[in-house]
């Protein structure tokens, strides 16, 4: 879990599953090997991704890391 | 709420009741009311969320993490509340002039810092996620 203090990661999951003819929250963790909980709590801003779930987030939708994932500092 | 918020309130319950129900007994059975703690054997039940069903992903790298932090919080808790109680034991007993302790003070000792462990472990984990945004 990230600190208060800690830089976090923001992300446009959302906007770029709603742009693949609306990708499910679920189909989005079955590709990526992860619970749907975990998208939703990477999706509000709550959970930090480790680099190689980032790195299969990104992969699914054809982008690199750091078009999906912004340092918030 | 997913299998391993379901098992970190089982540990939490499991360990609340086992504690509540031998602090219940105490006055009626004495030390034996430490028997109760075996109620603590209700923990395993949450193997039960961990089944696998098909493809589906139980537990994730997000739920481990939650339950490292939680295990560390709850590991560090047991030792210095140990610390602590052995620390007032050993003043009370020089106080007292009796330089024993007891066998049903070790063994209420060790089984409350069983129910401790499972408790805040099971705490921990259902705050971690409690704090995060929940899927409907």
């Amino acid at each position: 879990m990230p600190r208060k203090s800690e830089p976090t990661l923001s992300n446009c999951v959302r906007k770029l599953r709603a742009q693949q003819q609306g990708m499910t929250q679920q189909d989005l963790a079955d590709r990526v090997g992860v619970t749907r909980q975990t998208i939703v709590a990477l999706e509000g801003g709550a959970y930090t991704p480790s680099l190689a779930l980032a790195l299969r987030i990104a992969r699914t939708f054809k982008k690199t890391t750091d078009q999906v994932f912004q340092l918030d500092e | 709420m997913n299998a391993m918020e379901k098992v970190a309130w089982t540990e939490l319950l499991v360990s609340v009741v086992a504690v509540a129900t031998a602090t219940s007994l105490y006055p009626w059975l004495g030390n034996q009311a430490a028997s109760a703690f075996a109620l603590m054997a209700l923990v395993t039940l949450g193997a039960v969320f961990l089944r696998r069903r098909g493809n589906v992903v139980v537990v994730d790298e997000r739920d481990r993490q939650i339950a490292t932090a939680a295990t560390r919080t709850a590991t560090a808790t047991a030792w210095m509340s140990l610390l602590v109680v052995l620390a007032v034991a050993s003043l009370w007993s020089n106080y007292r002039e009796q330089h024993a302790v007891s066998t049903a003070f070790l063994n209420w000792l060790i089984w409350t810092q069983f129910a401790l462990i499972f408790g805040v472990r099971g705490f921990v984990a259902v705050v971690a996620y409690r704090r995060q945004p929940h899927a409907a």
